[in-house]
């Protein structure tokens, strides 16, 4: 048994950002994760990160404020975002902002060396500061190497356990105990027992086919901590990317249309004008409506090839695509064989974020004692019903160190009470048992057929447009799959030992559980919100509430919380925050 | 013409089971598979889910599946399979812990080894324009170990520090707020330093980045007198 004060399970922004801030604050700590850290997908995130920069004394932009930050996430959210989580994101932006600068990591910058920013959906000034379009890469290097710098002074207090696999997290009495975890290349399954847990898994993509996430965001991530008795928070929140590279995986960002591109229909018509929703603020409405758009157009019979719309970036030129969009250039050449610079890109929209996810208050708390959870894993209410772009890089560092402040007060107060050694010993023997029996699995149904089979159901019936039947349907599917996963599974390997087959099975019985919650709470929201959009419930009720699932005895159980009602709270704001008139 | 079918031939080997390695020889749907990453998530999906590899992201940007693909190193998710028979095997100069899987601890410790973080000289000092465009050439790097793989140095002596720590090494030496400059000088002057470098451009050749190692090391080497 291996103890820690706080293990993090997840390498990604917030897990490191967390490993930072309780290394810093003198706790003892080990990040497990399921590939080396700078192998997490927020490598991959390309737009940019949000924050109102005031720069030489003055906002970026002259007249924008924190205020219209806060403001612009709420309305992208459609009001069903927290207040005060949103009121801590948006004010604690600059700093992090700083704070990764210091580190080292290198924005991209104007002529006179101020940090550059760029358009995004949904906002009403250019705010979101980014790394050309590898934002997340350089972001992630800079956050890893900070976490190298610490193993190398204090390497007592920092260790990564790279490629562990957790399959458990321990509760006794809704307290955290720690978790169980498999070594992917020795097969050893070992205990870490520790006085608090922080969660940062993030997304679950991989519940639909048409995703953009990685092989590794299986849901398996919020399906333990589900087990373990924590709840999920508007988890039929699922968005979807307005411009994946059509017939792939490949996002082309936001940025993209942030810098100049416009989407285009099979007569060259930029089709976004001719809908009520997108006329105002076109290809930079938010991310729900352009996707929306973009289907009705390809149903409407004006897609290209009838899957498809096109992305034209031609209009920004040559030279600012090579300077501020070079990624895009490489995916769309290494991918589909084209040069945006002088050709037209297809799009299609695909999922893309996970808004909903394990239920935290604004201090990255759980229900559960000792249980903190941030990043897209977490679901504090901050996206509301539709996540505007920028935000989500931002909410990592935000809530990754709130949860850093939070586990050290949690563990300086000793709430932190371990367990006796015979609740581990039991606890891993129940659990060695139940990963041992998979391996005995000798069904004729292989783990792909079903997660083949799960995406598209989830693609077809839980997508951006949703309906009762359809949503009926999808539940049918899965409680079939879910039956044949019971009774005809088969596993491949034989052994603990590096097995990939055997972890796509656990992984799978999670995805299943969240695809079938998925389809439940979007069936029971009788309304159209955000990305819930239902066609035989097209308009919204009038008091936004936040849907909670939780598991008892194996049953799915939603309820629903009203939001915090809180609107006058910038009236109690330090005056530097607002608006310069 | 379009193809039907793909072939590939995969590199197996469990270092706690078999003697020898050996290829096995799969056939994979052209419906299914594009990339070479693709053709082995099917194989391992539908034919055989024993079979060890890493992949993550399947862009481009994670960095987990390099491999030695159709005669060079290169991104399985990157590269496409091709008519006739394709054929991968495992990054090379490192020990292999099953199949197309190896072990990176050496490439990783040699990383650490340069100090790979910013120590500022002062703590106001922000980065600039002109000093970010110096250092950009530098910041793609993915730490996928193609070039490790692909060096013969690092081959022939276990404590070379290999093409990617010295692009990283690059980034830190042309950043103007750095304070360890002479440390890192101090780091790669010694026999395993960049002077073990004998130029070969292996790793200009193996970076699926275009990152150009071996002008980095080039460029640390004007540094020393």
């Amino acid at each position: 048994m291996r103890e820690y004060d706080v293990i993090i399970v997840g390498a990604g922004m917030a897990g490191l950002r967390a490993a930072v801030g309780t290394v810093k604050r003198g706790l003892k700590v080990a990040v497990i994760t399921k590939v080396h850290p700078l192998r997490s997908h927020s490598v991959a995130a390309s737009g940019g990160i949000n924050a109102v920069l005031p720069q030489n004394g003055e906002a970026h932009q002259p007249s924008d404020s924190i205020e219209q930050h806060y403001r612009d996430t709420l309305e992208c959210g459609y009001n069903l975002s927290e207040p005060e989580a949103v009121e801590i994101l948006v004010s604690r932006a600059p700093g992090m902002i700083r704070e990764m600068e210091r580190w080292g990591c290198l924005f991209s910058r104007e002529k006179d060396d101020r940090i550059a920013v760029r358009n995004m959906g949904g906002a009403t000034f250019p705010r979101t500061v980014y790394a050309s379009d590898k934002t997340g890469h350089a972001m992630m290097n800079t956050l890893y190497e900070q976490c190298v710098r610490l193993r190398q002074n204090k390497p007592d207090q920092l260790r990564f356990f790279e490629e562990w696999f957790v399959t458990k997290l321990l509760v006794l009495n809704n307290t955290v105990a720690g978790v169980v975890a498999l070594e992917i290349a020795t097969g050893k399954m070992e205990i870490f027992s520790a006085k608090s847990v922080i969660w940062a898994t993030g997304g679950s993509g991989r519940i639909y086919g048409s995703t953009s996430n990685p092989l590794t965001n299986s849901g398996w991530g919020l399906a333990v901590p589900l087990y373990a008795g924590a709840a999920l928070m508007d988890i039929e929140f699922v968005q979807f990317h307005p411009t994946q590279l059509s017939g792939t995986h490949i996002l082309i960002t936001e940025a993209a249309r942030g810098e100049g591109a416009v989407l285009l229909n099979l007569k060259g018509e930029r089709f976004l004008g001719s809908y009520e929703d997108s006329k105002r603020n076109m290809e930079l409405s938010s991310r729900d409506i352009v996707s929306r758009n973009i289907r009705r157009e390809i149903l409407a019979g004006r897609g290209v090839n009838a899957t498809c719309v096109h992305l034209d970036m031609q209009g920004i030129g040559s030279r600012n695509i090579k300077k501020r969009l070079p990624g895009v250039r490489e995916l769309c050449k290494t991918y589909a064989n084209l040069d945006p610079v002088r050709q037209l890109i297809p799009v299609t929209p695909g999922q893309h974020y996970t808004i909903g996810g394990i239920h935290t208050n604004e201090k990255a708390e759980t229900g559960i004692n000792g249980f903190f959870a941030a990043g897209e894993c977490a679901c504090a209410g901050i996206h509301g019903a539709n996540r505007m772009g920028g935000n989500s890089l931002l909410e990592t560092l935000v809530f990754g160190e709130i949860a850093s402040s939070g586990v050290a007060e949690y563990i300086s107060q000793k709430h932190g009470r371990i367990p006796n050694k015979q609740y581990f010993e039991n606890a891993f023997e129940d659990e060695k048992n139940k990963i041992c029996a998979l391996l005995e699995r000798n069904g004729k149904t292989r783990p792909a057929e079903i997660r083949d089979r799960m995406q598209a159901a989830m693609d077809e019936f839980a997508g951006i447009y949703r309906d009762g039947m359809g949503l009926v349907e999808a539940g049918k599917i899965i409680k079939e799959l879910k039956n044949t996963y019971r009774d005809d599974l088969g596993v491949d390997g034989k052994e603990l030992r590096v097995n990939y087959g055997l972890i796509d099975a656990i992984e799978l019985r999670g995805s299943l559980d969240i695809a079938d919650i998925i389809i439940q709470a979007a069936l029971k929201r009788n309304e159209s919100i955000g990305v819930h959009f239902r066609n035989d419930f097209p308009s919204r009720k009038s008091r936004p509430r936040h849907s909670l699932v939780r598991l008892q005895k194996g049953k799915i159980r939603i309820h629903y919380l009203p939001v915090r009602d809180k609107k006058n709270l910038f009236d109690l704001l330090p005056s530097v925050w607002k608006t310069k008139k | 013409m379009k193809e039907k079918y793909y072939k590939i031939a995969v590199f197996r080997f469990d270092p706690l089971k078999d003697t020898a390695h050996r290829f096995d020889h799969y056939t994979v749907p052209a419906s299914k598979a594009n990339t070479v990453l693709d053709a082995l998530i099917y194989i391992r999906d539908y034919i055989d889910g024993t079979l060890a590899f890493r992949a993550s992201c399947r862009q481009g940007r994670c960095g987990s599946c390099a491999m030695h693909i159709n005669g060079r190193y290169g991104l399985a998710c990157e590269v496409r399979l091709v008519p006739g028979q394709n054929r991968v095997r495992p990054l090379g100069q490192m020990p292999i812990i099953k199949d197309l899987m190896v072990d990176m601890e050496r490439f990783w410790e040699k990383y650490e080894a340069i100090k790979p973080y910013l120590v500022r000289r002062s703590n106001e000092a922000a980065q600039t324009y002109a000093n970010r465009r110096k250092i950009e050439k530098t910041v793609d790097c993915i730490l996928c170990g193609a070039c490790f793989s692909a060096c013969m140095m690092t081959g022939m002596n276990s404590g070379f520090h290999g093409p990617a720590a010295f692009v990283v090494m690059n980034r830190f030496l042309l950043d103007e707020r750095d304070a360890l400059r002479d440390q890192r000088l101090e780091i790669v002057k010694g026999e395993n330093g960049v002077f073990r470098c004998h130029s070969m451009y292996n790793c200009n050749e193996a970076c699926p980045k275009n990152i150009k190692p071996a002008e980095n090391i080039l460029e640390i080497k004007k540094n020393i007198d």
